[in-house]
């Protein structure tokens, strides 16, 4: 990055905001390794490292499909929930019939109908989007736990545990999936007409309606879309685990919304993109992992994402309120 | 042309007029003593009342937070906290009104801190409170780490065990509880501006006003009620837990939106959420009694909510 | 009845200026007690402007006040109310969920012996002495939602009351009223010009200017045409006087005479946003103009045609095949609409030039879907070739051009999709003299291009320059319809507003 240094204002002034805001991020990023580095004699191993990329990697297959309902000005409240229970069904499945195949299947395929239930609740039923997720986040919770009743389910065969554990070439399989599934959304997003139209929703929804874009549709879309990367999501995190409870995705709402956050996505929409959302997901994998290395307790990890949520909503709100007084 | 009748609305009785919680409340009530012989006797009635208090406290004022077009889902959170706060001063100090003292100082702060972020910043109350959620967790997990901490003080215990005139004294802060909000609601001009403030906000500063104070307002009167909640739960279980209310907001929310407010055009009404904690109350306890798990419970009350979101949006669509 | 020869209030010489407009100027205007001083014009002549002025929420530029004689200033809505004056917008001032009296004394709620409590039955028995002042039956205890728009109406009218107002400012107050309501309301006007409150009307129909006027004044261009007594002057007479305004340029252009194919045809359409009978047809080559005042419906029935709102009886042939469904098939059918709100409903602010002029074209240009940012650039910067618009690059966010280049971007967006029909709502609000300019030669093109544009402009003037026939609507019906040669401000004033 050294022409960067040397003309700074010149290369980023030419660069579209897009690349200006992940750069930022980036940049942010690397002073959190900086200081990691100093504060910790674990932070740079080799071992800490691909703990911190498996880690982000899973944050951000859970993150990614959010982006893309977030960028809609939409919300998904119940991706932590959603987790839960695909996990649990695919755990389940896999029990019973003896197939990771058939167990991943029903995994993402739980995650898929959920999100259609959302886009169904959203795009047809008019509700506001955080009202319908959160309602679904408790039906699903209740859900999950009704079918667990307690139980633990735990125990996979050794192919669909690589998924979560496994290495190739030294590298954590998830991290693999990350830079895949990065390629898919940035991809989708970027590349084709379907991400253009979800923009254009987000940034002004009647202006989108009035150009011709099937709203309804588009909307489902994402919803199921969100939901079926959950349902990726809880399969990774399974084959990590190796078991299935009821409460497994009770943690993860709260970091996805802030990896989406961080990363540079507007909460009103059609701003965002989801290569931002994996600088997100790492600078907040960073943060939690170094605190963790610096001996801070577990507890203090909801407090630390909640405080990010909260800075990261003010300075997008900020950010809004000053576009507006421009116009 | 619009054909507008100048004759006054109609006030006579019909059974369309009957409020939607009224028809679930029947439902359940008839249902639930159809289906289990214990459902309609004095102690399960005792009972139902019992538990629905520390909702209806928590309900009351999400039903203003609700009404200005807001909502506060860090509630439970912050009920927790102030819990283990309480908890945390009674087994350190021993004094119960310095421990209540704390845990409504608790309530207040994280309902100022929503207030003030919604109000001034702007933000949507959504995700502050989702912020806000976290941290109160998280500083629950702190104070505790983890932990549990028992209390033993006869005086919190007969906060929940203890009667007066022969009504046991939670049933009876639920009633000066309500008859408060109900003076507030309808009879203050805190109240007048709750009901402005979701319907026509424009209004209110046309008229002078200084809104931004009142919805900071309403949100800190959430938070108070939280912390005033946080006795009579503490007291119930004898302890402080990190997560003994997590979740909890969200039986208040649907006991809300089930008793007949909206998201939207101020339309509030109080009489309709207690009806609403009724409900739910009687939905838990009759699932309870049916032998059906707290979980599967969760999952009918989001199912409640969500089918009376529906209903609602029909009515509003007509 | 000495008081009467010193107006309640009077405006002297008020002028206000806004960047590149002169909304007032040199406006000079009273008002007697009891007195009903009505005040016309065209759509954009200056009446809401001095209505803002007056209640102070814009200060003038220049001009003096006088109240009872005495000068004072206005600025601010506190400064309003302190001169006794009331404004009654369209948009209601009322909490839907609290009762008449309450609304009636919101923020300023009678306290009770008990601190802190509000001193409900006296709020009652106060609002109920100013509903029966109007001779109003309803109960101070009915909410306000559940009252029509006549009764909110009344309401805010008893709002103004309770503050004391002495002077009333209406904006055409009868709009969306029913014959039965606007007597009950003329009554009340009566009663109150008895009790010496003075009364500014501004109004849109002629039938209701002569009935109710004690004054008549007549705004164009932000100036002050003239003041007539009811008695000597007739309806056409006010038409003349309201016309005529100066056109900011002419707009050359060649007029064609061939019968081009029909492209668009509706019969009798009905819709839920109260549009009522529409027929209409739109040939191909032609500008048709659909005209009539604010609030006639305009708008109205371009959103229906486009499937924005939804239809309920009637029937859209498009090129002679029927045509009904959401705006996505509209475009699909090739219907572009150019939408009244630019910044609302027109385009993405916070997105490129480039995205936004994409968007409905995005099907025809990437038919399997794959989107190609160098072709949509490549696309994007024909049509910025192509209709000049003035903008650094292709992917500059919108909201920092010109209002001209924001309408040209999203005239753009629709010959990316190919459109075979235009429905253009107020192309040229909001821009100044030369981007207008621009726009109509645009919009020439296009129909010597084969397209067919349905204008709908409140300037009536750009409805006589550009069209080649047109349409005007009233209470949301077609009023009627003017051939090439019938033509005129004064023909569209006169079918516009009620008087035949």
């Amino acid at each position: 990055m050294s022409f960067a240094l040397s003309k700074p204002g010149r290369f980023i002034g030419a660069l579209t905001a897009d690349l200006k805001t992940i750069a930022y991020r980036l940049a942010a990023a690397m002073v959190i390794c900086v200081i990691l580095t100093f504060a910790s004699d674990a932070f740079l191993t080799t071992n800490n490292l691909l703990n911190v990329l498996r880690q982000a990697s899973l944050l951000f297959l859970l993150a990614s499909g959010l982006t893309l309902v977030i960028l809609t000005a939409g919300l998904d409240l119940s991706v932590g929930a959603n987790i839960g229970l695909s996990a649990c069904i695919a755990a389940s499945v896999m029990k019973l019939s003896g197939s990771a195949l058939l167990g991943a299947a029903s995994g993402v395929g739980v995650g898929m109908c959920i999100g259609v239930a959302n886009g169904l609740l959203v795009a047809l039923m008019r509700m506001p989007p955080f009202i319908a997720t959160y309602g679904m986040l408790w039906v699903v919770h209740g859900i999950t736990f009704w079918y667990m009743a307690g139980t633990t389910i735990y125990g996979f065969p050794s192919a669909f545990r690589a998924l979560g554990s496994g290495y190739f070439l030294g590298v954590p399989i998830p991290v693999y999936l990350m830079f895949v599934f990065l390629t898919l959304g940035a991809f989708f997003a970027q590349r084709t007409t379907y991400g253009q139209e979800i923009y254009a929703i987000g940034a002004n929804r009647e202006s989108a309606r009035l150009s011709g874009v099937p709203i309804a549709r588009r909307l489902i879309l994402v919803y199921t879309v969100s939901g079926a990367m959950a349902g990726l999501a809880s399969l990774v995190f399974l084959a990590r685990m190796n078991s299935a409870e009821g409460d497994i995705g009770e943690a993860f709402t709260l970091p996805a919304i802030a990896a989406v956050l961080i990363g540079g996505t507007s909460l009103f929409g059609g701003v965002g993109t989801v290569s931002g959302t994996l600088v997100g997901a790492l600078i907040l994998t960073l943060v939690l992992n170094g605190m963790n290395l610096l001996t801070l307790d577990a507890s203090w990890q909801p407090l630390v994402t909640g405080v990010i949520v909260i800075l990261a909503v003010f300075l997008d709100t900020l950010t809004r309120k000053r576009a507006e007084a421009r116009k | 042309m619009n054909e507008i009748a100048m004759d006054e609305p109609s006030r006579s009785f019909s059974l369309a007029r009957v409020p939607g919680v009224a028809w679930i409340l029947g439902v359940l009530l008839i249902g639930f003593t159809a289906f289990s012989r214990d459902f309609l006797t004095g102690p399960n009635l005792h009972n139902i009342g019992l538990q629905s208090v520390i909702l209806l406290i928590l309900a009351l004022p999400q039903t203003m937070i609700i009404m200005t077009e807001g909502v506060d889902i860090a509630m439970g959170a912050v009920l927790t906290l102030a819990s283990v706060m309480l908890a945390w001063v009674l087994v350190h100090n021993g004094s119960l009104p310095l421990a209540l003292a704390a845990a409504l100082a608790t309530g207040l702060m994280f309902g100022l801190a929503n207030g003030m972020l919604v109000a001034l910043l702007k933000m949507p109350p959504f995700v502050v409170t989702l912020g806000t959620m976290g941290v109160a967790q998280g500083l629950a997990l702190i104070v505790t780490d983890g932990q549990s901490i028992v209390v033993n003080s006869d005086a919190l215990q007969a906060v929940y065990g203890g009667s007066l005139a022969g009504m046991p004294l939670p049933l009876l802060i639920a009633v000066a509880v309500y008859a408060f909000s109900h003076v507030l609601l309808y009879h203050t001009r805190f109240g007048t501006y709750v009901f402005a403030l979701g319907g026509n906000a424009e209004a209110l500063k046309l008229a002078g006003i200084r809104a931004n104070a009142y919805l900071i307002g309403v949100y800190v009167l959430g938070g108070l009620m939280a912390g005033l909640a946080a006795l009579i739960l503490t007291a119930r279980m004898s302890s402080g837990h990190p997560t003994s209310a997590i979740g909890m907001e969200f039986d208040a929310i649907a006991a809300v939106v089930v008793g007949g407010t909206s998201f939207e055009h101020g339309k509030g009404w109080l009489f309709g959420t207690l009806l609403g904690v009724v409900a739910v109350g009687v939905l838990r306890n009759g699932l309870n009694l049916l032998a059906i798990p707290s979980s599967a419970q969760v999952a009918c009350i989001g199912l409640l909510v969500i089918v009376a979101l529906f209903i609602d949006g029909l009515k509003g669509k007509q | 009845m000495n008081q009467d020869t010193v107006p309640l209030l009077e405006l002297r010489g008020i002028s206000k200026t806004f960047p590149g407009v002169k909304a007032l100027d040199d406006v000079s205007f009273s008002v007697y007690p009891g007195e009903v001083h009505m005040l016309i014009g065209e759509n954009g002549a200056g009446k809401s402007s001095l209505m803002k002025v007056l209640c102070g929420a814009y200060t003038a530029d220049a001009g003096q006040f006088y109240s009872k004689g005495e000068p004072v200033d206005i600025r601010s809505p506190a400064d309003a109310r302190k001169f006794g004056i009331a404004v009654i917008f369209q948009e209601f001032s009322l909490v839907p969920y609290l009762d008449i009296a309450q609304n009636i004394f919101l923020g300023r709620e009678f306290r009770g012996s008990i601190p802190g409590i509000i001193d409900h039955a006296r709020m009652h028995s106060e609002a109920r002495k100013i509903l029966d002042l109007l001779g109003l039956e309803l109960s101070t205890r009915t909410l306000v939602h559940e009252l029509g728009v006549a009764q909110q109406q009344m309401v805010e009218i008893a709002k103004a009351l309770s503050q004391h107002a002495r002077i009333l400012v209406m904006d055409e107050p009868t709009a969306a009223l029913s014959d039965r309501e606007t007597e009950r309301l003329f009554a009340m006007i009566r009663q109150l010009q008895a009790e010496g409150v003075a009364i500014i009307y501004i109004s849109h129909r002629m039938a209701e200017v002569f009935a109710m006027g004690d004054r008549i004044t007549v705004l164009r261009d932000g100036k002050k045409v003239g003041s007539k007594l009811p008695g000597e002057a007739t309806p056409d007479e006010l038409v003349r006087m309201m016309v005529g305004r100066n056109v900011d340029m002419t707009y050359a252009r060649s007029f064609g005479t061939s019968e081009g194919e029909m492209i668009l045809e509706v019969k009798n359409l009905h819709a839920v946003n109260g549009i009522k009978g529409i027929s209409l047809n739109v040939r191909r080559g032609e500008i048709v103009g659909l005209s009539g005042l604010v609030g006639a419906g305009r708008t109205e029935v371009a959103r229906a045609i486009f499937g924005a709102d939804k239809v309920t009886a009637g029937e859209i042939r498009l090129f002679g095949k029927l045509h009904q469904g959401a705006p996505d098939k509209a475009v699909r059918a090739g219907i572009a609409l150019i939408p009244e709100s630019r910044k609302a409903e027109g385009l993405a602010l916070i997105r490129t030039v480039c995205d936004n002029l994409m968007l409905p074209g995005l099907g025809k240009a990437f038919p399997n879907r794959l989107y190609k940012a160098s072709k949509a650039r490549k696309i994007a910067r024909e049509l910025i070739d192509r209709l000049r618009i003035s903008t650094p690059s292709s992917f500059r966010a919108v909201q920092v051009l010109s209002g001209g280049n924001q309408q040209k971007v999203v005239i753009g967006k629709w010959l990316s999709s190919d459109s075979k029909f235009f429905i253009v709502d107020e192309p040229t609000r909001g821009i100044d003299v030369g981007a207008k300019a621009e726009i109509f030669a645009l919009i020439d093109e296009l129909v010597r291009q084969g397209v067919g544009v349905l204008m709908i402009s409140s300037e009536l003037s750009e409805i006589v320059h550009v069209c080649d026939r047109a349409y005007v609507m009233r209470d949301g019906r077609i009023a009627g319809h003017l051939a090439r040669e019938e033509l005129s401000e004064e023909n569209i004033l006169r079918m516009g507003m009620h008087h035949e």
